[in-house]
């Protein structure tokens, strides 16, 4: 077999023709991943939302908290469904919440943008264990006291701690508290009091949602018939982790379809430039191709050190464009949010699985615009290559 | 032979790696040209919307209702001609689960005085009018979904519970680019008279025309502060920008393909630079000879200039030729009988194909600036006895 170390010499002789061919890969292979990134983003925000053993009930025909209305009297109802988990001290383990959505000025840009606004219980970080503050205090029940997420603070007017912003026109809340969820939509939401934001938009013992925790996964289907059977409360049943990928299923693919379509014609693109560049190098190389095999390797090994050079030529690309892909993971980009209207920030998430895809791909594109060169090679009569 | 000959001879040399960097070239140019349409589709999408239309919805969203009484005080505003409204209806034909069009609930008295340039047979209208459970849909929905008039039909929502039997009375067609050939219109009587008393007299959004076009902002602003205080605040836009509201999410996809294309050209600018500089290593020894006869470095620069912009100018050509059946008799077809809410007019501009020839042959000149640069420096001696 043919050293490697040959391959590795000859890439580095032409220096701006590797680096040129390499660079076309890792435009490739970067844009491949940073729209797999964004996807998986999508996915780990709304993801992290839902937990298996949680269950969400909303207005039958409602697909999100926003446009569901329950009444005050039906949740008592809903708590004495099977399923539902208690707490030592016998109280069911749930959160009915009111969401509404405020329409809200951007720092830094121009415009407005609409915020989501949780009516949250006294009792909400007792139901959601993974939330927690990160600067300031707890808010006083009962008062115009908010807290923010994460995420949302610093982009809108007021939205920072010890500032003030409207939930509604002239109805000023203060901001004295930053929680984190982890990593979750409601980093980018706003809780403040839900009897406050009840007055405040004239939703009087109204709830949005009911959430419960079960006393296991499997408890769903008998908690859903109990809500779901009494027609009179003309509620649904779902789970969190359903509920949260039917909201990121629209956008999650519409980017994973755009980020496929763009890197198969880019690849295409890099591939053939590939291609060019191994030609070339077979073309300049004849000489060598031809002591190669005067000295006794044969045309398959000729072959396989061909390829294992385009290879190498395009995991170098794709090392670059992966490497460069990894800087987006510092970026954050806030979308609307289709299912809530609101804005909602993502970030790029890489994962190991997205890595393994972006190198395979520039070992595809090497591998498959080097197959027709290193067949050349492999074909060289070795006689009429010595000769010249 | 000329100067310009020998560059156009040096081009034909190597016949494939012309042919597969032109390869290359083109279908990036290609790509290009696809990203170019559609931001060119959505911006002038503007140009051809109604200019003396204003659109009034809930600050929030359109998802959110108006009260109709909102309908009352618009008509009684300044500067205001005829009133409309509709609602979003989010129908879809059990029959044909997976076609999404968009139904609306529309006042039938008015909705097409204000919509003057989707034209229906007088008669069908009369008809229309006076049939409660009538449709009016466009030619291009009727056309895919295989509907006549006289059919009945059904519809079922997800915001509306049930079945909705209707009748097509008639076919709309459009009298401009910017109508969506696609919508189906039918009564807002027939829906909001079925609905539980406590959900009734809710409009989406009120469609007004104004006396003069120029005024469109202002009657907008004065709309707004109208209602401003009001139990609901509302947002009034031209009908573009209003348009732009139902695809919230593409404004961040029209970003990133400001960043896709550079990244497409830079990757034609290294496919190109490549490619010449393997000419000009390969040809070392032949401009040491021409410059020992006499020749300039200047000539050189030409040579190796011309050979490059001719290079990009041929891919570009080839990825015109490729995107223009493409685009005006395939996908852009597609895309104004699905999408035709957003691209109405879907087509390859003539002013997107000289700008996709010219950067391609800019960059085919900026790409050779480095070979050649190093080409006129180098020492004649040195040049003649270089080995490739």
């Amino acid at each position: 077999v043919i050293p490697l170390r040959y391959n590795v010499r000859s890439l580095a002789v032409r220096k701006a023709t590797t680096a040129s061919t390499a660079g076309g890969i890792a435009l490739v292979v970067f844009v491949l991943s940073a729209s797999m990134m964004f996807t998986a983003g999508i996915k780990k925000t709304l993801g992290a939302s839902g937990k298996p053993d949680e269950a969400i009930v909303l207005r039958m025909g409602s697909d999100a908290e926003l446009g569901s209305v329950i009444e005050e009297s039906s949740v008592p109802l809903i708590l004495a469904a099977p399923g539902v988990k208690t707490d030592e001290r016998g109280k069911p383990v749930a959160a009915s919440e009111i969401v509404v959505v405020g329409a809200m000025e951007k720092l830094g840009a121009n415009g407005v943008t609409n915020v989501s606004i949780r009516g949250v219980g006294d009792d909400v970080m007792h139901f959601r264990p993974e939330v927690h503050l990160v600067a300031g205090r707890p808010p006083q029940p009962g008062t115009d006291e908010a807290i923010v997420g994460s995420r949302i603070r610093g982009r809108i007017r007021g939205i920072e701690l010890g500032q003030t912003f409207d939930i509604k026109k002239n109805r000023p809340v203060n901001v004295v508290g930053v929680f984190d969820a982890d990593g979750s939509a409601y980093e980018s939401e706003v809780w403040v009091d839900r009897e406050l934001l009840r007055q405040t938009y004239g939703r009087l013992g109204m709830e949005s949602s009911v959430r419960v925790r079960l006393t296991s996964p499997a408890a769903f289907d008998a908690f859903r018939a109990g809500v779901e059977n009494d027609k009179r409360l003309g509620l649904q049943a779902l789970r969190e982790t359903t509920f949260y990928e039917k909201q990121s299923e629209n956008a999650a693919m519409l980017f994973g379809v755009i980020g496929i379509v763009i890197s198969v014609f880019f690849g295409i693109g890099a591939m053939i430039g590939a291609m060019i560049t191994m030609y070339a190098a077979v073309a300049n190389r004849q000489r060598e191709i031809g002591t190669l095999r005067a000295l006794g390797f044969s045309a398959p090994s000729v072959l396989v050190s061909f390829l294992l050079e385009a290879v190498l030529l395009s995991l170098l690309g794709g090392a670059v464009g992966a490497v460069a892909s990894l800087a987006m993971a510092l970026v954050h980009i806030s979308i609307i949010n289709f299912a809530s209207w609101s804005e909602v920030v993502f970030s790029f998430h890489p994962t190991p699985q997205i890595l393994g895809v972006a190198f395979f791909w520039a070992a595809m594109m090497g591998l498959v615009g080097g197959l027709l060169p290193a067949l050349r090679a492999a074909n060289t009569s070795p006689l009429k290559a010595i000769r010249g | 032979m000329t100067l310009v000959g020998l560059s156009v001879r040096n081009l034909a040399r190597n016949k494939f790696r012309l042919l597969l960097t032109a390869a290359a070239v083109a279908v990036v140019v290609f790509a290009f040209l696809v990203l170019r349409t559609i931001e060119w589709a959505w911006a002038s999408a503007a140009d051809w919307a109604a200019k003396d239309r204003v659109v009034t919805r809930h600050k929030v969203t359109f998802v959110m209702e108006l009260p109709k009484r909102y309908v009352e005080d618009v008509k009684n505003a300044p500067h205001i001609k005829t009133v409309t409204w509709a609602n979003w209806f989010g129908g879809k034909d059990p029959k044909h689960e997976h076609e999404f069009f968009a139904a609306l609930a529309v006042d039938a008295a008015t909705y097409f005085t204000v919509y003057s340039e989707m034209s229906v047979p007088p008669a069908d209208l009369d008809t229309w009018k006076h049939d409660r459970q009538g449709a009016i849909v466009g030619d291009v929905l009727a056309r895919k979904m295989g509907w006549k008039v006289g059919d009945k039909i059904v519809l079922q929502s997800g915001i509306y519970p049930g079945d909705w039997t209707m009748n097509i009375d008639g076919i709309y067609e459009a009298k401009a680019r910017s109508v969506d050939r696609s919508t189906f219109l039918f009564h807002w009587d027939y829906v909001n008279d079925s609905l539980p008393q406590g959900r009734r007299d809710g409009v989406g959004w009120i469609v007004s025309r104004v006396d003069e076009p120029g005024r469109v902002a202002d009657v907008g602003v004065g709309l707004d502060k109208l209602f401003e205080d009001r139990e609901t605040p509302t947002l009034s836009q031209d009908e573009r920008s209003f348009q732009s509201s139902f695809l919230a999410m593409f404004s961040a996809i029209l970003a990133a393909m400001d960043w896709i294309s550079v990244i497409l050209l830079l990757i034609v600018a290294l496919i190109l630079g490549n490619t010449i500089a393997m000419g000009v290593r390969e040809r070392t020894s032949e401009y040491g000879v021409l410059r020992a006869i006499g020749f300039l470095p200047k000539h050189v620069a030409i040579w190796i200039v011309g050979e490059s912009l001719v290079t990009g100018i041929l891919g570009g050509l080839a990825g015109v030729a490729l995107a223009w059946p493409l685009i005006n008799l395939g996908f852009g077809r597609f895309i104004e009988e699905n999408m035709g809410n957003f691209f109405p007019y879907f087509r390859l501009e003539t002013a997107n194909i000289v700008l996709a020839l010219v950067l391609s042959a800019l960059l085919g000149a900026a790409a050779s600036t480095l070979p050649a640069w190093r080409a006129t420096k180098l020492k004649v001696v040195e040049a003649v006895r270089r080995v490739a």
